[in-house]
């Protein structure tokens, strides 16, 4: 980017270069990317928190390369004196660190206990610009939004978590409306960033919105919709842009991409470029009543199977759906730096290559 | 209707409360957890009506018969202790206590209070260990076995166990007196217990850290385990714990003087071993395909069992707590004798203490 171009959104930046921003879970998938991008941007004192020293190779690297100074804290967000050391001195906080896993109670403390005890850490202090908080497009509810609509920030969120068995999900709703009570409560300045499917070099599997292989064979079930996906790249941009631009707190964005492919285009590409596989079509109507099918014999049987095919799920993931970042970038200027062709073109050589 | 609470809102509350749902007669009052929102989303999640951040406030506000604890293992004991004072059952998950002294007492309580405690060794309580219990209370072995081998694997690869406490150093497992083991191995031991006899028992324990934790730079856990117990009566059983062992067997083998038996956990079989022999070359053809029937049997069984809504990952639970709530309803024995709790929390901590864990070395 030139340095023009730079000076000038500077001048919309809530936080200065040398201010301290911290970066929670930042060794992760997306979480080294912000870093990087940080880097570029010219922040110069950044504070990483990660949650174990291993992994750290690439982030070290990140940091080597830069003449920023880049701080180093391991800790877990469960622990509040964690929280505290982290969170002290720092103006704005990146938190993408979150809970992952099929545990509704690991993903409830990964994600929205971790988040209220980093948010406390944060009251204590009085340098805070702004709290960038990650959540994901998966917190909206699917059935309640009728097929071929927009996707979009107004659309209703998830209320019925047993029955979407979805822990990731639900830990990320909990987080959500944490960071909102906080705003609400205590005047936290916050904007929520919610991005599709991240993909890219580091994420070794094809993304669950074009199907799934639980059954020994990938089962497609995506079919013309397009898939809300975002590039690794593009996704942190959008988040450090949510993060630093003026006028926006109080928000909450969706982050997806601009040319958005089609499930069918998606695993085209992939078979073609990565390597051929056997796959069938469901056709979302069938996939949708075996869901149901599904749904009942897991009630019937008292959980021997549990739930996790079920119809909320079914509809807010594979039901034909448009999606929108006209807010994204209308509030942050944010357009995706990587197009589809290039984007799509390096995480199928990553996959290629064995996921190296 | 009994009624019943939770103390600890975390990973294992979820199994808990999901077969305590299952259970006629029984009903979920309040649960508790020290930190509130974790209280409060296990509430939400099962719409029950009152949570608490002190157990005390669940125990005169709620009343229950029944307190299941699923804290870590650390609160057990004084947690175990308040509830029994209150005059509540109480359904332990494993390790029942930090210390064999601790078990003694909590059962020593329960007995004195005419109050109920068990240990959430549910693996015990699997159809193929209901199977094996039947058979050897048949007589198939041809007497008390004469040796017994329980294999039970940790598989670092699995992240559901391995990423939290790898990720964490400061995560509570290593932080329990037999650190990762503390936390594991009475399910194997466990079943060694129940057919050992009398309760003096001779322990040799030899464990080391394997090569895959040093290579990533974790010296202080150990994962490998082999045990050597034997009791009065000459009954001998090893013990195996292995973080290595590909696939992450969970086995227990029981030999007996006439026959033997082969349980595997992993896939709910349980191979029965005749000590019938078949002249000539018919001895290496006849008990292929017997053993094969064997399986093949077995294969029915659990489609048989799946079908009959019997086979849930959980059914060793659900199956425990049932017979722990009947035994409170009824005031019969309790599923898990005492002596079995007992022995196997000294037997744990005499081999935490022979390979240089924290825990006290105590006589067993």
């Amino acid at each position: 980017m030139l340095d023009q171009q730079m000076d000038a959104m500077r001048q919309n930046w809530i936080v200065g270069k040398s201010d301290l921003l911290l970066i929670t879970g930042a060794n992760g998938f997306i979480g080294s990317k912000v870093v990087e991008i940080l880097l570029e941007y010219g922040f110069t004192r950044l504070r990483c928190l990660v949650r174990s020293s291993r992994n750290l190779s690439e982030l070290q690297q990140i940091a080597d390369s830069s003449k920023a100074e880049v701080e180093f804290i391991q800790g877990n967000l469960l622990s509040r004196a964690d929280c505290r050391r982290a969170a002290r001195d720092a103006s704005l906080i990146f938190h993408l660190a979150a809970g992952t896993g099929k545990s509704f109670a690991g993903c409830f403390m990964d994600s929205a206990l971790a988040t209220r005890n980093l948010l406390d850490a944060v009251l204590e202090g009085t340098h805070l610009k702004r709290f960038l908080s990650v959540s994901s497009l998966a917190v909206y509810s699917g059935l309640q939004i009728r097929p071929g609509d927009i996707l979009d920030e107004k659309c209703p969120i998830e209320t019925d978590h047993m029955s979407r068995y979805d822990a990731y999900c639900y830990g990320k709703i909990k987080q959500d409306e944490i960071v909102l009570t906080y705003g609400k409560e205590h005047g936290l300045p916050y904007v929520i960033v919610r991005p599709g499917v991240v993909y890219g070099p580091g994420k070794k599997s094809i993304p669950g919105r074009v199907g799934v292989d639980t059954f020994g064979i990938f089962l497609h079930l995506g079919g013309n919709n397009k898939i809300p996906v975002i590039f690794v790249d593009n996704c942190a941009e959008a988040i450090v842009r949510s993060g630093i631009v003026d006028g926006i707190d109080g928000e909450v964005v969706n982050a997806v991409d601009d040319d958005l492919p089609t499930s069918r285009e998606f695993l085209r590409l992939y078979k073609e470029n990565v390597h051929p596989f056997f796959s069938i079509d469901i056709p979302y109507p069938v996939f949708y009543h075996l869901n149901w099918l599904w749904e009942k014999y897991s009630k019937w049987s008292e959980g021997q199977l549990p739930p996790v095919f079920n119809r909320r799920n079914c509809a807010a993931y594979y039901q034909m759906q448009r999606y929108s970042n006209r807010k994204l970038k209308e509030l942050t200027g944010w357009t995706p730096r990587v197009p589809f062709g290039e984007a799509s073109r390096r995480y199928f050589e990553f996959m290629k290559n064995g996921g190296r | 209707m009994i009624r019943v609470g939770i103390i600890g809102c975390g990973k294992v509350a979820d199994k808990h409360i999901g077969q305590i749902l299952r259970i006629q007669g029984c009903k979920i009052v309040g649960v508790c957890d020290q930190e509130e929102l974790m209280a409060a989303q296990v509430a939400e999640r099962f719409g029950i009506k009152s949570c608490f951040n002190d157990a005390r406030d669940l125990l005169s506000a709620c009343r229950p018969d029944v307190i299941h604890i699923t804290t870590p293992p650390q609160s057990h004991y004084d947690l175990a202790r308040q509830c029994l004072d209150a005059g509540c059952h109480v359904y332990v998950e494993k390790p029942f206590t930090l210390y064999s002294n601790e078990a003694e007492e909590l059962v020593a309580i329960a007995e004195k209070t005419n109050k109920k405690v068990t240990v959430g060794h549910e693996t015990q309580f699997m159809p193929v260990a209901r199977d094996m219990r039947r058979l050897i209370n048949d007589g198939y072995l041809g007497g008390p076995p004469v040796h017994m081998e329980s294999i039970y694997c940790y598989d670092f690869a699995d992240e559901r166990y391995a990423k939290a406490l790898l990720g964490d150093r400061q995560h509570w497992v290593r932080s329990l007196p037999g650190g990762l083991l503390h936390n594991i191995i009475d399910h194997g031991i466990g079943k060694i217990v129940e057919y050992l006899q009398g309760d003096e028992v001779t322990v040799v324990a030899h464990g080391f850290t394997s090569r895959f934790l040093e290579t990533i730079g974790e010296h202080g856990i150990i994962d490998e385990l082999r045990v050597i117990i034997s009791d009065s009566k000459r009954i001998t059983a090893y013990f195996t714990f292995s973080s290595q062992i590909s696939p992450a067997l969970h086995q227990f083998r029981v030999y007996g003087a006439k026959n033997s038996l082969v349980a595997d956990h992993e896939h709910q079989t349980l191979l029965k071993v005749p000590g019938k022999t078949y002249k000539s070359y018919l001895n290496q053809f006849i008990p292929p395909f017997s053993n094969a029937k064997n399986y093949f049997d077995n294969g029915c069984r659990n489609i048989r069992r799946f079908l009959r809504k019997e086979l849930h990952a959980e059914s060793g639970m659900y199956f425990l707590m049932s017979l722990f709530y009947r035994s409170v309803a009824e005031n019969t024995g309790v599923p898990i004798p005492y002596r079995d709790i007992v022995l196997t929390a000294r037997i744990m901590e005499n081999i935490f203490g022979q390979i240089g864990c924290q825990s006290p070395i105590c006589a067993v």
